[in-house]
C-alpha cells in the first residue's frame, strides 16, 4: 500500500462487530493534513462508531488505523488524545460541575506540565505554568465566543453554547486531528450559520484538519464545498463525493429517503 | 482540660483521614469503605519505627504514610486496571481493609518484634499533643488544598466527574486514580499513626468498617469536592457524640437519620462544591480585570 507524505490519517479496511451486528464494514478512508471532510449517513450507519474506533473507545475486529503512517490501534484514548486526535462528543460530555473555562483548561493539562512535588509547593515555575494555561483557555473561550460564559457551570449553559464550549476543550489538548460528532445537533439556523463561520474559522486560522459528521445537510455542504464527503449506510462506504455529486446520487438519496413516497426532502433539514 | 484536649486530638485525627478520603471520594469520584486499613499500616508501622528502631517520630510518621500509600497499590493497581468503580471499587476496598485488619489480629509477632496479636501493640512512645496534632491538621489542609487545586487535582476532579471524556481529552486514568489512592492512604495512615502516638497502644479492633464508614460519612456529609466541609463534619462527628453521651444509644440512628435527610435534601452533601479558596472572589477579581484591561502579563 502506499502512504503519502502528507497523509494525516488513514483507515483500512476497518470492521467491527457487536455480537452479531456489523456496525462498521471493510471502511477505507484518508485525509491529507489540513483537509476539512464530512462523514453522513442515515442513523445507525456506523459514523459515531468510526470516531469511538479512531480514539479507541471501540476497538475493531479487523482493520487498520494510521495517524502519521503510525498504526494506533491497541493505544488507549488518553494516549491517542496525547498523539494529537480530540473530539467532541454527540450527546455532549462536557464535566458537568467544573465552569467553561475549567472545561477548556483541562484539556490544556490534562498531563500535567509540572512535577507533583511542585503541586505540592507550588514553586514559581508551577505558578508561571498556571498562569500560562489560563491565558491560553481564555484565548480559546474567546475564540469560541464564550468569554463572557467562563466562570459559567458547563452544565448551565444553554445547549448550543456546550456544544461550542465541547469544541474549545477538544482544541485545548492541541490536536492535528479534529473529529466533531454533531456539532449542530438541535441548532436553528442562525446558531448554524454561526457555527459554520466557527468551523471555517478554525480550519483555516488554526490548520486543524477535521472530520465532521452531521446530519444538518446544509452545514456538510457549506462546509465541505471544496472538499469531500463521504457516506455511510448501514456499517458500509456508499460513496465519497464532492457535495454536488453526493445530491445527485440515486443510492444516497435511497438510503436516506428510502423508497417510500412521503419521506422528506434530503436538502430539506 | 485533659478531657477536651483528648477530644481535640481524635477530631484532629479524624480530620487528616477524611481530607484523606475526600481526596480519593470527594475529588476522584472512588468510593472507599476501607481507610482503616490504611490507617491500621500506617500505625503499626509508624509504631513499630519509633519503638523498635528508635526513629524521630515525625519521620516515622512519614515513613507509616508511605508505607499505606505503597500498600494502596496493592490494591489500587488491579481494582483500576480492571476498571473497578463505584461499589465494586468500594467493596474491594473493605476486603483489602479487613483483610489487613485480619492479618494484625493473628500476627503475634513480626521476627522478633511482639505486635501482640488481638491484645494490641503497647507501649508505643506517647508523641502526639495538642499542639502536634494542630500542626498536623494544618500542614494537612494546607497540602491537601494545594493538591486539589492543582493541574494533578483538577484532573482528578475531571475523572470523578465524567471518566470517559477524561480519558479522551488525554487524562491518563490509572495514574490519576493511583496518585488519588496513594495521597489519600498517606493521609490514612499519618492519621494512623498519631493515633498511635497518642493512645500508646494500637489494636486492630481500632480499625474496623466503623471507622472506615465514619471516614466516609465525614465526607459525604460535609460535601463532595470541598475539603471545609469534610473538615467540619469529621470535627462534629467526633465531638459532638462526646458531648451528647446520654445518647450513645441514639447515635447510630440519628446518623441514619441525618443520611437519609441529606442524601434526599443535599445530595452532593453540606458544602458541596464549596472551595474554600473563594472561587468566587477570583471569579470576580477576573471579571474586573477583564474590564479594566490587562494589568498584568
Amino acid at each position: 500500500m502506499t502512504t503519502h507524505a502528507d497523509e494525516i490519517l488513514s483507515i483500512r479496511n476497518l470492521t467491527v462487530d457487536f455480537g452479531g451486528v456489523r456496525a462498521v464494514n471493510n471502511v477505507s478512508l484518508s485525509l491529507k493534513k489540513g483537509e476539512m471532510v464530512a462523514l453522513i449517513g442515515p442513523n445507525g450507519a456506523g459514523k459515531t462508531t468510526i470516531f469511538n474506533l479512531i480514539t479507541n473507545a471501540v476497538r475493531p475486529t479487523t482493520g487498520q488505523i494510521l495517524l502519521n503512517g503510525k498504526n494506533i490501534l491497541g493505544k488507549s484514548p488518553d494516549q491517542i488524545c496525547r498523539l494529537g486526535i480530540s473530539r467532541t462528543f454527540q450527546n455532549i460530555r462536557l464535566f458537568p460541575q467544573m465552569t467553561a473555562y475549567e472545561n477548556v483548561e483541562l484539556g490544556l493539562h490534562s498531563t500535567p506540565r509540572y512535577s507533583l512535588a511542585e503541586a505540592f509547593f507550588r514553586t514559581p515555575r508551577a505558578r508561571r505554568i498556571e498562569s500560562d494555561t489560563r491565558k491560553k483557555a481564555l484565548e480559546l473561550l474567546e475564540m469560541v465566543n464564550l468569554q463572557e460564559h467562563a466562570h459559567a457551570r458547563a452544565s448551565s449553559l444553554p445547549y448550543g453554547l456546550q456544544r461550542r464550549l465541547e469544541i474549545a476543550r477538544a482544541m485545548a489538548t492541541s490536536p492535528q486531528l479534529l473529529l466533531l460528532d454533531e456539532p449542530a445537533a438541535g441548532m436553528n439556523e442562525d446558531e448554524c450559520n454561526e457555527l459554520i463561520e466557527l468551523v471555517r474559522k478554525i480550519h483555516t486560522s488554526m490548520q486543524y484538519t477535521i472530520i465532521i459528521i452531521e446530519h444538518h445537510m446544509a452545514v456538510v455542504m457549506e462546509l465541505c464545498r471544496d472538499s469531500r464527503i463521504y457516506v455511510l449506510n448501514l456499517g458500509s462506504l456508499l460513496t465519497v463525493g464532492t457535495p454536488q455529486e453526493i445530491q445527485n446520487n440515486p443510492d444516497v438519496i435511497k438510503a436516506y429517503l428510502g423508497e417510500r413516497k412521503n419521506a422528506r426532502d434530503l436538502s430539506a433539514s | 482540660m485533659g478531657y477536651i484536649n483528648a477530644i481535640l486530638i481524635l477530631c484532629g485525627i479524624n480530620i487528616i483521614a477524611a481530607l484523606g478520603v475526600s481526596i480519593l471520594t470527594g475529588y476522584t469520584g472512588l468510593f472507599s469503605i476501607g481507610h482503616a486499613g490504611f490507617m491500621a499500616l500506617g500505625g503499626y508501622v509508624s509504631a513499630i519505627l519509633v519503638k523498635e528502631f528508635g526513629v524521630h517520630f515525625v519521620i516515622a510518621l512519614l515513613a507509616g504514610g508511605a508505607f499505606a500509600g505503597i500498600c494502596s497499590f496493592i490494591i489500587g493497581y488491579p481494582a483500576f486496571r480492571s476498571r473497578l468503580r463505584g461499589d465494586y471499587f468500594a467493596i474491594a476496598t473493605l476486603g483489602f481493609s479487613e483483610a489487613i485488619r485480619l492479618i494484625l489480629n493473628n500476627t503475634r509477632e513480626i521476627g522478633p518484634i511482639k505486635t501482640g496479636a488481638a491484645f494490641g501493640y503497647m507501649n508505643i512512645p506517647s508523641h502526639t499533643t495538642v499542639l502536634v496534632v494542630v500542626v498536623a491538621v494544618l500542614l494537612a489542609l494546607y497540602f491537601a488544598h494545594m493538591f486539589v487545586t492543582s493541574q494533578y487535582g483538577k484532573n482528578c476532579i475531571a475523572v470523578g466527574q465524567d471518566e470517559v471524556a477524561a480519558q479522551m481529552m488525554g487524562v491518563d486514568l490509572l495514574k490519576t486514580k493511583l496518585m488519588a489512592l496513594f495521597i489519600s492512604a498517606f493521609y490514612a495512615g499519618v492519621a494512623g499513626g498519631l493515633l498511635g502516638f497518642y493512645f500508646a497502644y494500637l489494636s486492630p479492633s481500632f480499625f474496623t468498617i466503623t471507622k472506615s464508614s465514619d471516614l466516609l460519612a465525614a465526607v459525604v456529609f460535609g460535601g463532595i469536592q470541598s475539603l471545609i466541609g469534610p473538615f467540619i463534619t469529621a470535627f462534629v462527628l467526633i465531638a459532638v457524640p462526646e458531648f451528647l453521651r446520654a445518647l450513645a444509644e441514639w447515635r447510630l440512628i440519628i446518623y441514619g437519620f441525618l443520611f437519609v435527610v441529606v442524601m434526599i435534601y443535599r445530595p452532593q452533601g453540606l458544602l458541596g462544591y464549596v472551595e474554600m479558596n473563594l472561587n468566587f472572589v477570583r471569579a470576580g477579581w477576573d471579571k474586573l480585570r477583564r474590564k479594566t484591561g490587562p494589568a498584568e502579563g
